[in-house]
C-alpha cells in the first residue's frame, strides 16, 4: 500500500516520531519553553499543560543498545524501560527540564529509583502512585495524587495552578481528543485517506509537542484529507490491540502485507482519547482522577475490568467493520500476555479472528513479523 | 495439468511436481546461502526427475518458507503456515492438529477440516523445538541425528533437562556426561523437553485429533514417541515424506490458482 497522504504538516508529525527532541520541541525551548517527560498515559498531562509546561511522552526513540541500562535491569525485563533508561544514562533526555514516573507496571517504576540516583542532573523527579483498582476509594486516592503533584511543580517551577487555569488546559487536551477522534472516524470508510501507521505517527506526534500547537497542525491535516480517498488496495481491515507502540515502522510492515489498520485500542491511540474528561464537574482534579482510573478504556494494569475491555475492543472493531485482530505486546509483559489470551478466548466466542504476537521495543525480526502477518491474512480468507 | 511448489527452509529446500493433482516427482536438498539458487537447483531437478525439460513446463508455482520472496520462477509466494496446513490435510485429510518441525522454527496450525488454518501459533524467536536444537545435539553427544532418534527409544529413565534453550541444555547434557549418565537416558530426557514445550504450544491452540507431525524432524521417532507421551494421544504417521507436506501444499494452492484461472478465461 503507497502511502496516500502527501501534506507538509503529516511530514512533521512523522518527523516527530523519528526523534526525540523533534523541531517543534526545538522552538519551544529556544522561547524558553519548559519540558516535563512522563512514564505513561495515566500521568495527567493536563497538569503539566497547567504549569505552561510542555508534556512528553517518554519513548527511546532511536536506540540502537541497552548496555548501560544492562547493569541496571535484566535481559527479562521489559526492553521499553531498558532502552528508556540506556538513553537516560547516554545523556540523550538532557532536553527535558523534569521527568514524572509511575507505577504502572513494576518494570517501568524502578527507572524511577535508578533515574532518581544515577540521573543526577534532572532536578524535577517525581513518581505517582496509580491505583490498581477503578472504584471510588481509589479515585479519592488518585485525586490526592494528582494534587501533590500539582503542589510539587508549583513549588518546582514558581507557578500557581489555579482551578481555572487546569479547566483550561483540560478543555485544550480534550479539544485534541476530539481532533484525534475524527482522524479516526475517516478510518471508518471502505477507502481510508490514511493508513495505520500514519495514523501511529499523528497520534504519537500529538504527545511530543505543545497542544496548543498540534490542535491547529492536526486541523490542518483535517481539512487536507477531506473527501480524501486512499487507495482501497488492501486485503483486510486490522485492529491493534496492545501495550506500549510508538513506532509507525511497525505497522507497516503488518500493513505492506496488505493488512490495512483501521483502529485500535493502544495508549498511543484510542484508550487516550475515545472518552474526554468529564468538565462537568467541580473539582478538576476530581475529574482528572475519574478520567484517568475509571472513566478512561483500561489497560490490564487495572483489576477488575477484563470484561469492559474485551466489551470495548469488540464494539471497535465492530464499529470500523474490522476483520480481524492483532494483539501486540512486549516481551515479558505479563499484563498483556494475560489479557490477550483472555481476550483472545471472548473473541473467539464473538467469531472475530486474532493474531497474537510479541515484540521488543525496537521493531527487528521483520522477516518473523512478516510471516505472521501474512499467514494471519491468509488464515482469515483475505 | 502441470504445477510446482517449492518451500525453500532454513535448513532444507524442497520441491513437488504435480500433475492433475497427484504428485509425479519431489526432491530435497540442503539450503545453500543463496535462497534464490536453492529454489532454482531444486526445482530443477525435481523437473528433470519428472521428466520434464524445464521449469517453464509448468503452468504455475508457488514459493513457500523463509525463502519464499526469492523463488524466482515463482507466480506467487504464499506463508509456510498456510501450505503445511494444506500439504498435511491433502496427506491425512482427518488432520485436526499439525505440528512442524522446521530447522529453525516450530509451528503449530489448527485446521478446519477443509484444510484451512483457524489459528496457529510459531516459534522462531530460539532454536527450542528446532531442527538445530537437535543437531546441536547430535554434535555434542556425536551420535547423528539417527543416532539420536534411536538413543531416544531405548532411554529407560529419561534425564531431567530443565532448560529448552540449546545453549544452556548443551551445558547440562555436557554435565550428565561427566557425571556418568546413560546416553540413552540424556537423549530420551532432551527429547522429553523438547516434547513439554511443543506440547504448550499444542494447547494454545487447542489440541484436537487427528494430530500429525511434518517438517524433516517428523522423521525423528524418539520425538514423536515423546510427543505423543505429553499428548496423550496418538501422532499419525503421514504416508509420505514429512519433510515435503509444505511444497506439497504450496503445489496444491498453485493447481488451485490454475483452475480459477481456467474457469475465468473464456474456453
Amino acid at each position: 500500500m503507497e502511502t496516500p497522504i502527501k501534506s507538509k504538516v503529516f511530514e512533521q508529525f512523522n518527523e516527530a516520531t523519528k526523534t526525540l527532541l523533534n523541531p517543534v520541541l526545538q522552538d519551544w525551548k529556544k522561547q524558553g519553553g519548559k519540558i516535563i517527560g512522563y512514564f505513561c498515559s495515566t500521568v495527567p498531562e493536563e497538569l503539566i499543560t497547567a504549569a505552561g509546561l510542555t508534556s512528553f511522552r517518554m519513548r527511546a526513540t532511536g536506540s540502537t543498545s541497552t548496555e548501560m541500562s544492562d547493569a541496571f535491569f535484566s535481559s527479562i525485563n521489559c526492553s521499553f524501560p531498558r532502552h528508556c533508561f540506556n538513553l537516560a544514562l547516554t545523556g540523550e533526555f538532557k532536553f527535558l527540564d523534569g521527568v514524572v514516573c509511575v507505577n504502572s507496571c513494576d518494570h517501568v517504576r524502578r527507572i524511577y529509583d535508578n533515574w532518581k540516583r544515577f540521573v543526577p542532573d534532572t532536578q524535577f523527579i517525581e513518581v505517582m502512585s496509580l491505583p490498581r483498582k477503578t472504584d471510588p476509594p481509589q479515585i479519592a486516592w488518585y485525586r490526592d495524587e494528582i494534587n501533590l503533584l500539582r503542589e510539587k511543580l508549583e513549588k518546582h517551577f514558581g507557578v500557581k495552578i489555579s482551578d481555572k487555569t487546569l479547566w483550561k488546559a483540560i478543555k485544550l487536551h480534550n479539544e485534541t481528543r476530539r481532533l484525534q477522534k475524527k482522524l479516526y472516524e475517516l478510518r471508518k470508510k471502505d477507502k481510508p485517506p490514511i493508513t495505520g501507521s500514519e495514523t501511529l505517527a499523528v497520534m504519537v506526534a500529538g504527545t511530543a509537542m505543545p497542544k496548543a500547537q498540534y490542535n491547529d497542525m492536526l486541523r490542518e491535516l483535517l481539512d487536507e484529507l477531506k473527501g480524501v480517498e486512499g487507495p482501497g488496495d488492501h486485503r483486510a481491515r486490522l485492529m491493534l490491540v496492545g501495550g506500549i507502540l510508538d513506532d509507525p515502522a511497525y505497522v507497516k510492515v503488518i500493513e505492506d502485507q496488505g493488512g490495512l489498520v483501521v483502529t485500535d485500542s493502544l495508549c498511543f491511540g484510542t484508550r487516550i482519547m475515545w472518552v474526554e474528561v468529564n468538565e462537568n464537574i467541580k473539582d478538576p482534579a476530581e475529574a482528572l482522577a475519574r478520567y484517568y482510573v475509571a472513566e478512561r478504556p483500561s489497560c490490564p494494569r487495572f483489576y477488575g475490568e477484563h470484561d469492559n475491555r474485551s466489551n470495548y475492543v469488540i464494539n471497535m472493531c465492530r464499529e470500523f467493520k474490522c476483520d480481524g485482530i492483532i494483539g501486540e505486546r512486549l516481551m515479558f509483559c505479563d499484563s498483556w500476555l494475560v489479557e490477550h489470551y483472555m481476550l483472545g478466548q471472548d473473541l473467539k466466542a464473538a467469531g472475530i479472528p486474532m493474531l497474537k504476537l510479541d515484540r521488543e521495543y525496537i521493531t527487528g525480526g521483520v522477516g518473523q513479523l512478516r510471516t505472521r502477518a501474512q499467514a494471519f491474512l491468509e488464515t482469515i480468507g483475505r | 495439468m502441470l504445477v510446482g511448489g517449492c518451500d525453500v527452509g532454513s535448513a532444507t529446500g524442497k520441491a513437488v511436481v504435480m500433475r492433475d493433482g497427484e504428485i509425479v516427482s519431489y526432491e530435497i536438498i540442503p539450503s545453500t546461502t543463496k535462497p534464490e539458487v536453492t529454489a532454482r537447483m531444486v526445482m530443477d531437478k525435481a523437473v528433470e526427475k519428472a521428466g520434464l525439460s524445464s521449469i517453464a513446463d509448468l503452468q504455475y508455482i508457488v514459493g513457500t518458507g523463509y525463502g519464499r520472496l526469492k523463488v524466482p520462477f515463482a507466480n506467487e509466494n504464499i506463508s509456510e503456515i498456510t501450505c503445511h496446513a494444506r500439504g498435511a490435510q491433502w496427506l491425512l485429510p482427518t488432520v485436526r492438529t499439525a505440528v512442524d518441525i522446521g530447522g529453525q522454527d516450530c509451528k503449530v496450525m489448527s485446521l478446519g477440516a477443509n484444510g484451512k488454518v483457524l489459528e496457529f501459533v510459531m516459534n522462531d524467536r530460539c532454536a527450542a523445538g528446532t531442527g538445530r536444537f537437535f543437531e546441536a545435539m547430535a554434535r555434542v553427544l556425536d551420535c547423528g541425528l539417527q543416532g539420536l532418534s534411536e538413543l531416544s527409544l531405548q532411554g529407560k529413565n529419561p534425564a531431567t533437562i530443565s532448560s529448552q534453550c540449546s545453549v544452556f541444555a548443551e551445558s547440562e547434557v555436557v554435565t550428565l556426561v561427566n557425571e556418568g549418565m546413560e546416553l540413552a537416558d540424556i537423549v530420551a530426557g532432551l527429547h522429553a523437553s523438547i516434547a513439554s514445550r511443543l506440547n504448550s504450544m499444542v494447547r494454545k491452540v487447542g489440541l484436537v485429533e487427528d494430530v500429525v507431525l511434518t517438517g524433516g524432524c517428523a522423521k525423528n521417532d524418539g520425538l514423536v514417541k515423546a510427543l505423543e507421551e505429553k499428548l496423550g494421544v496418538t501422532v499419525k504417521k503421514l504416508p509420505l515424506d514429512p519433510q515435503i507436506a509444505g511444497a506439497i501444499g504450496a503445489a496444491l494452492i498453485a493447481a488451485e490458482k490454475v483452475s480459477k484461472q481456467t474457469m475465468k478465461s473464456p474456453a
